[in-house]
């Protein structure tokens, strides 16, 4: 066992809107150590942003998290946090990349003073090492003239290059935990492969914890330690990467596995997309919230709510998993 | 994310989550009825109305009667706000002035959404040559202050009641014009008035059934903001003295005689300038809390 | 580019209606300023002779021509009244009035930009309720109530500043500004509501937007957020805003002008209009017509100042 850098128990995240409180996050606990990487997967609306949002305390003021949900990072409890001890630990501690790279980084200000602003606030460096020490992490991310890109704006950057300084932006005080939140989601399929390589090389070489969301089972496969799957707001299935896929118990993951499109494919192939749509997050089901798409759900599943189940090491949560057939 | 501040404070009040959704949308609901900004506003605006309207049966004064023993004098008997630096009755004048306001507020901005709703309807149904001179002579009405307009106008058609109703109307039409060209356009190219079209619906018939419906509420909502601002900008010329000729009183007018005599008697400025801002306010806060729920309304959000 | 040449064209033809309309307009005046100027009691044929001296008796078309031949060689006409050049009338009075409103515009600026922030930071909280009454309160008040309210407080009450007049800033700059302290707030204190509602409807759009997000999640304070990442990406309205401002702040200076003895462009206006000394009203419309075109312009310019991407002209994307 590696040290634990951060420790989720219990969060649960809702919003108050016209119709009612919608249950955002409901019920997540996990634990990740220093040097490994957790891949989060859902699809959109399955509250794998509210998530990464909810362990940031960077939630607008429509929400409500119980008291009882804790986030430790660094043994230290943020849910017990003013917001300016807050403030000290993003930066240094915990750093986001966010989904799109058009809109994640501001339009009126300089590619290096976006980054030298963290720099300079975080680690009271003076303004001169701060602009010698963005450049340095331009070129550390692979941004072509470092010099000369530092006083740009993004709009001057391609998409794959604003997502290079994105990660910049992350990694600039050596945070000891990334979240990564579909980083690649909204990058041309060429430039996807490049980013997610230089995220993997970042968190390596720096020995960080990194949280990669994404809905693509596809990018978790070479890339994570472990993968835990989300679904209306719950981890519905959770394991080290190669027995998830190999082990599949949750009838979900199974789904969005064979959503992958494979390259022995013939082409053209219709993708196998999960028939249905996800729950209502504010008049949730009374069972198990897969249950109405789910091909292997009975009375039981509309009846009961499903909790984690299984070994530390692999769990679900589901009635009928798959790989424990009832005897015919 | 509207929000910059974390929610952490909210953490302890949670409460049972049926509580918490009722409390949201009860919520919900209450800001959007009418309260009492909307009803002490409300309550105002028909003491001032009626006042005015019957004016002749209150047996007040006529407001230029000239009362030779009370000239600017603080309140008295008979005089129950006191009288100007002519000896005329302030509460005469004010309720009197209060007509002229009244009839300009409501007159002008009807008489330049009118207006400016069949320029607007032109320049959006037939596009063409037609919208480029309407768009042109928007641009130039634009380009010219509105008091600047006014004065002309004033100058040119004399101070009748009717003429500053008109003139006055004639600053609502640009945005008018602009509001109902946008929705004519999003509105004539559209199935509904299409399929009229092919059935050989007259042009007048098509403005009128099937375009006019849709865009008369912006219109409504615009005709609520003006009212306000119609009352302010005649305000504004008659303080000038280019609104109504004298001795018809008018506030604006009042206001302007009260302020040569500002340092000895100030009541004769002040009586009027504050009957005229709460006139103001409280169109506007009526007119917001109105346009408010007609957007409800139409949204269909009760 | 080619946009911009459409704009300029249009722009002209806006500025040849506007002179025009005005020109028709002053022209059927129904007491011209041949009887203003014959004095009172003199007879239909010293009238006549009057407007044939000023060759009022042409026809309106061809006097148009000549005026506007005028105007392209820097001659606005003569005051028919004192004689007086008209544009020389006019450019010795406008600094009076740019002054006037450029110091209402710094105030209502200054109250709107903190204004605006405060109830944009938490919408439909403490202070955005107690701003926007106040701003409710404040757009109620035309700018002569505001301006009589001042005098009344701060001229007859207090003391602190006069009433009325104007002092040349020769005479030293405080001695200037006092006197145009009242006049400037009375415009001001009706411009800001509007600046102000702009400027907050804009941020609260901006502060849902990811990079402020990006922002916080950089550990950075609320401070900074509001004013280094939202406030400059959150002004493009109210800048354009101040451009069309302009015609409301000339219409403005007409009235505070006047309250206030304060001998700018909108007294000069004003007291043409009184003695119906129609060239000089001509060359003062004109005049406010230009203005608002050349702030418009400089709106413009100042977008390319405020959005890297007008400036740079954008590489990629």
């Amino acid at each position: 066992m590696g040290d634990i850098i951060l420790d989720v128990r219990n969060q649960k995240t809702a919003f108050v809107t016209a119709r009612g409180m919608a249950q955002a996050v409901d019920g997540v606990s996990f634990t990740l150590e220093r040097g490994r990487t957790l891949g989060v997967v859902g699809e959109s609306g399955s509250g794998k942003s509210v998530l990464s949002r909810s362990i940031m305390r960077l939630l607008p003021s429509n929400a409500l998290v119980p008291a009882d949900s804790r986030v430790i990072l660094n043994g230290r409890d943020l849910t017990r946090m003013t917001e300016t001890e807050l403030r000290r630990l993003r930066g240094p501690e915990v750093a986001i990349i966010f989904q799109d790279p058009m809109t994640s980084l501001n339009p009126v200000l300089t590619i290096g003073r976006q980054i030298t602003e963290v720099l300079t606030f975080h680690m009271g460096l003076k303004r001169r090492a701060a602009r010698d020490r963005a450049i340095e992490l331009l070129r550390a991310v692979g941004l072509p003239q470092p010099d000369v890109r530092v006083d740009q704006y993004p709009h001057q950057l391609s998409g794959g290059m604003r997502q290079r300084v994105a990660i910049a932006i992350a990694i600039a005080c050596e945070p000891d935990l990334l979240i990564a939140d579909e980083p690649t989601t909204a990058l041309d399929v060429t430039v996807q492969a490049e980013i997610l390589d230089l995220l993997q090389r970042m968190v390596r070489d720096r020995n960080m914890a990194m949280i990669l969301i994404t809905h693509d089972m596809g990018v978790v496969a070479g890339r994570c330690d472990d993968v835990a799957v989300m679904y209306a707001g719950r981890i519905v299935e959770k394991a080290p990467v190669r027995d998830l896929f190999h082990h599949t118990r949750m009838p979900y993951t199974a789904a969005l596995l064979a959503s992958i499109p494979k390259i022995t494919d013939p082409p053209h192939r219709k993708l196998d997309a999960i028939e249905g749509r996800p729950p209502d997050i504010i008049n949730p089901p009374p069972g198990c919230p897969f249950a109405p798409r789910c091909l292997r759900a009975d009375a039981g599943c509309d009846a009961e709510k499903p909790v984690l189940a299984g070994t530390s090491r692999h769990q679900w949560a589901c009635l009928n998993p798959l790989g424990e057939e009832a005897p015919a | 994310m509207a929000d910059v501040t974390s929610s952490t404070q909210r953490d302890a009040t949670q409460r049972p989550e049926i509580d918490r959704n009722a409390i949201a949308i009860a919520l919900h609901r209450r800001s959007r009825r009418f309260g009492l900004f909307f009803w002490i506003p409300m309550v105002w605006l028909i003491v001032v109305a009626v006042a005015c309207i019957f004016a002749p049966f209150w047996g007040l004064p006529p407001a230029d009667e000239i009362d030779w023993v009370y000239i600017q004098s603080p309140p008295v008997e008979g005089h129950p706000l006191g009288t100007d630096n002519l000896g005329r009755d302030l509460l005469s004048r004010i309720v009197w002035g209060g007509r002229v306001s009244l009839t300009v507020g409501f007159a002008a901005p009807f008489i330049g959404v009118g207006l400016g709703l069949i320029l607007g309807l032109i320049a959006g149904y037939y596009r063409g040559w037609a919208d480029e001179v309407i768009g042109i002579l928007i641009d130039a009405w634009l380009a010219i202050p509105g008091l600047v307009i006014l004065l002309l106008f004033s100058v040119v058609f004399g101070g009748s009641l009717f003429m500053v109703c008109v003139s006055l109307g004639l600053l609502f039409i640009p945005t008018a014009a602009r509001i109902t060209r946008a929705a004519t356009l999003n509105y004539a190219t559209r199935e509904f008035v299409l399929a009229a079209k092919a059935m050989g619906a007259s042009d007048i018939r098509i403005l009128r059934k099937e375009v006019f419906p849709n865009i008369i509420w912006p219109l409504i909502a615009f005709v609520l903001i003006d009212i306000p601002i119609a009352i302010v900008v005649e305000g504004s010329l008659s303080f000038l003295g280019l609104s109504v000729k004298a001795p018809t009183p008018s506030w604006g007018g009042i206001i302007a005689e009260g302020r040569e005599v500002l340092s000895t008697s100030p009541h004769i400025a002040m009586v009027p300038t504050v009957v005229m801002f709460l006139t103001v306010l409280s169109f506007n806060l009526v007119g917001d809390a109105i346009r408010r729920r007609l957007a409800d309304v139409r949204e269909g959000a009760i | 580019m080619r946009y911009l040449l459409y704009r300029l064209r249009r722009l002209a033809i806006v500025l040849g209606v506007v002179t025009f309309i005005t020109f028709l307009l002053v022209n059927v005046l129904p007491g011209d300023v041949a009887y203003e100027m014959a004095g009172m009691d003199s007879s239909e044929e010293e009238v006549q002779a009057i407007r044939e001296d000023l060759g009022l008796d042409r026809p309106v078309l061809l006097r148009y021509a000549e005026w506007v031949g005028g105007v392209f060689v820097g001659d606005w006409g003569t005051s028919y009244i004192n004689q007086e050049n008209v544009w020389e009338a006019i450019t010795d009075r406008f600094p009076v009035s740019f002054e006037l409103m450029l110091l209402a515009q710094i105030i209502a600026l200054s109250l709107a930009i903190p204004a605006g922030v405060a109830s944009a930071f938490r919408p439909n909280g403490r202070a955005d309720r107690i701003i926007g009454s106040l701003a409710f309160a404040s757009v109620s008040m035309p700018s002569f109530m505001t301006a009589i309210l001042l005098i009344f407080i701060f001229a007859l009450g207090f003391g602190w500043l006069p009433a009325t007049g104007y002092e040349p800033i020769s005479e030293g700059l405080w001695a200037n500004l006092r006197p145009m302290i009242l006049p400037a707030l009375s415009l001001a204190l009706v411009e800001w509501t509007v600046l102000m509602r702009t400027l907050r409807a804009e941020m609260i759009a901006v502060l849902q937007e990811n990079y402020i997000a990006l922002a916080r999640a950089k550990g950075m304070s609320n401070m900074r957020i509001l004013l280094v990442h939202a406030l400059r990406p959150s002004s493009f309205s109210m800048i354009t805003l101040l451009g069309l401002q302009v015609a409301r702040l000339l219409g403005g200076t007409i009235i505070i002008e006047q309250i206030f003895g304060i001998p700018g462009v909108g007294r000069l206006l004003i007291h043409a209009v009184y003695t119906r000394d129609f060239i000089v009203i001509q060359g003062c419309v004109t005049f406010f017509a230009l203005a608002f075109v050349t702030a418009n312009f400089l709106v413009d310019i100042a977008y390319a100042w405020l959005d890297p991407r007008v400036r740079t002209g954008g590489a990629h994307g």
